[in-house]
């Protein structure tokens, strides 16, 4: 047993600032395993899936016509990855109520608001210039792939391509923050998790085999995932919003909910 | 200082913190008694804005506790409940906190030592016992070096080194001048360690008094042996006093002084064996207090006391 004293006070010019709450932020961040799991599992499901997809690409009845947009297809991993990544930013919340620990976070910081904004800084700072990596890596090996199989390629310089690229991470960090609002209005893992899934990835299907044809495509192409691909997409599928239009869409969808989340972060008994 | 006025709070239809005022002093260790479920982790709770109040409100060292600009610093909580990421090493947990403050490493090193965890700092939470748990509490609570101190509990779970150990650290932490607030249901830890006691019960005060007072409000008999009880009931009789025979030559005197008792047998010449004055209880002034209070009561418990 050692002293039970306190000998020294705290220097006196400790106090509470939101950098101080965003490096908190990381330091839970880079604490916990899932962390560093998710994102790499993110990035092992964009580099699987884009270089298959590249390597098996041409080999259809189609050949080499088949392949009209080769960026995007070095690129479809965004579709599972953004999965990954969004349970990131929901366990960054989440976890903090399943254990208790939040009750820690908002003991230190009684304002809440700078908590929540601290947890989208270093979700942001950590999956956007990773997923940026990744996707570059993915793009550049995939071509590789085709070009070797003598398929057309696609170049970082052509038209379009820069932006899909920073597009796809743009895309996956706003997942992983839409995560991060999920968890913190929900407050369940699995209650957000799932919302999350639906909401990225079973509504765009669902929604095309409930929903009446007449105003079915024009409701989809509001969704997170369809606005996203507006702006990733060097060859756009038909029924896309414009770039610009699916960017101001996707934003929405990750500022809005993170609105909702600040407010009921800062109403509700922890 | 802790300043709470008319505090309530209603969780739906369930009133756990009813009109509540007291002030917790600096300087002194004071015990925040009752029953499971009378609203003391509930109070603790709204102290720090975990809940916000139904209505009234609660001050810390002059201010909301939100108001402060350095919050560790002005209060150091242990939650009876954990609030611990069971991933994370007891350091990193102190860390992230601290991170928030400015507080680092260095700091986070000293209330690791301070709170014997410096061994283990590197171990994930997880794995920790419930002593030590309540020791990485204790030591979040330490860590912005506050001026009030609340602990929900804190002897919970911990082995009797840790009991003794946390015990001089509230009295110390007293007696640098800090308010130091502890909850218990325990009357005998907080007999050990408190000198004023904020009793409550259902969510109500029950009393705000020093433990002195409370020891003193609550006086018992004499117990007197003798070989010749039925010639001392017969010299001790009189207005006021009330004997019961506890058998085996021993008698339960009340309303005369061990003196008074002493002196009548001398003049009688009865031999005494034994003259016991009977000083109740804390344990057994908190029951009387609290006898209304107790929201769970077994069936089959017969009442103390």
């Amino acid at each position: 047993m050692s002293a039970t004293t306190i000998d020294r006070p705290v220097a006196a010019k400790s106090r509470l600032t939101f950098g101080g709450v965003v490096r908190g932020e990381w330091v839970k961040l880079r604490s916990v395993r899932s962390s560093g799991l998710t994102v790499l599992g993110g990035a092992l499901m964009m580099l699987v899936t884009g270089l298959i997809f590249a390597s098996t690409v041409g080999s259809d009845s189609d050949g080499a016509n088949g392949v009209t947009d080769p960026t995007g297809i070095t690129l479809s991993g965004v579709m599972f990855a953004q999965l990954v990544i969004g349970v990131l930013g929901v366990l960054v919340v989440s976890n903090e109520y399943s254990t208790g620990m939040i009750r820690s976070t908002l003991t230190a910081v009684p304002s809440r608001t700078p908590v929540l904004l601290g947890k989208v800084a270093v979700v942001v700072g950590t999956v956007f210039p990773a997923m940026l990596a990744v996707s570059f890596t993915v793009f550049l090996g995939g071509q590789a792939v085709m070009g070797a199989a003598k398929l057309p390629t696609a170049a970082i310089g052509d038209p379009g391509v820069l932006a899909a690229l920073v597009g796809s991470a743009v895309t996956m960090t706003g997942v992983a923050v839409i995560g991060v609002a999920l968890g913190s209005i929900l407050r369940s893992t699995a209650g957000a998790i799932s919302t999350l899934v639906v909401l990225v990835f079973l509504l765009p299907g669902l929604g095309g085999l409930l929903l009446p044809s007449s105003w079915r495509d024009n409701a989809l192409k509001y969704l997170p995932s369809r606005a996203s691909e507006a702006f990733t997409s060097v060859v756009p599928a038909p029924g896309l919003l414009g770039s610009s239009a699916g960017a101001v869409v996707f934003a929405a969808w990750v500022v809005g909910p993170l609105l909702l989340a600040a407010v009921l972060l800062r109403g509700r008994d922890a | 200082m802790i300043e709470v006025e008319n505090l309530t709070k209603r969780y739906g239809p369930k009133t756990a913190v009813d009109g509540l005022s007291f002030t917790v002093r600096p300087g002194v260790v004071t015990g925040f008694l009752g029953p499971n479920g009378a609203g003391k982790s509930t109070t603790m709770r709204l102290l720090v804005g975990l809940d916000s109040p139904t209505a009234g409100g609660t001050k810390v060292n002059g201010k909301p506790y939100g108001g402060h600009r350095a919050p560790l610093r002005e209060i150091g909580v242990l939650l009876e409940a954990r609030a611990v990421h069971p991933g994370r090493s007891a350091r990193d947990h102190l860390l992230a906190i601290g991170a928030t403050h400015g507080i680092g490493a260095k700091r986070v090193d000293e209330v690791l030592d301070v709170v014997g965890l410096a061994e283990v700092a590197k171990r994930r939470v997880g794995n920790f016992s419930l002593g030590m748990g309540q020791r990485l509490g204790i030591g979040v609570a330490l860590l912005g070096d506050p001026r009030t101190v609340v602990l929900d509990e804190p002897v919970n779970g911990l082995d009797p080194d840790g009991i003794k150990w946390i015990r001089h650290l509230l009295r110390d932490l007293a007696t640098e001048g800090r308010t130091v607030f502890v909850s218990s249901h325990l009357m005998s830890e907080m007999a050990m360690t408190a000198e004023h006691l904020v009793v409550v019960g259902r969510g109500k005060l029950v009393a705000d008094v020093p433990v002195a007072d409370l020891i003193a409000s609550t006086r018992r008999g004499v117990h007197v042996r003798s070989p010749r009880t039925s010639d001392l009931v017969a010299a001790l009789q009189g207005d006021g006093v009330r004997i019961t025979s506890l058998g085996d030559g021993v008698v339960d005197v009340t309303g005369l002084s061990t003196e008074d008792i002493g002196t009548r047998a001398l003049a009688g010449g009865i031999p005494l064996f034994e003259l016991t004055p009977q000083r109740a209880s804390l344990e057994e002034a908190y029951t009387e207090l609290t006898r209304d209070a107790v929201e769970y009561r077994g069936t089959s418990t017969r009442e103390a006391a």
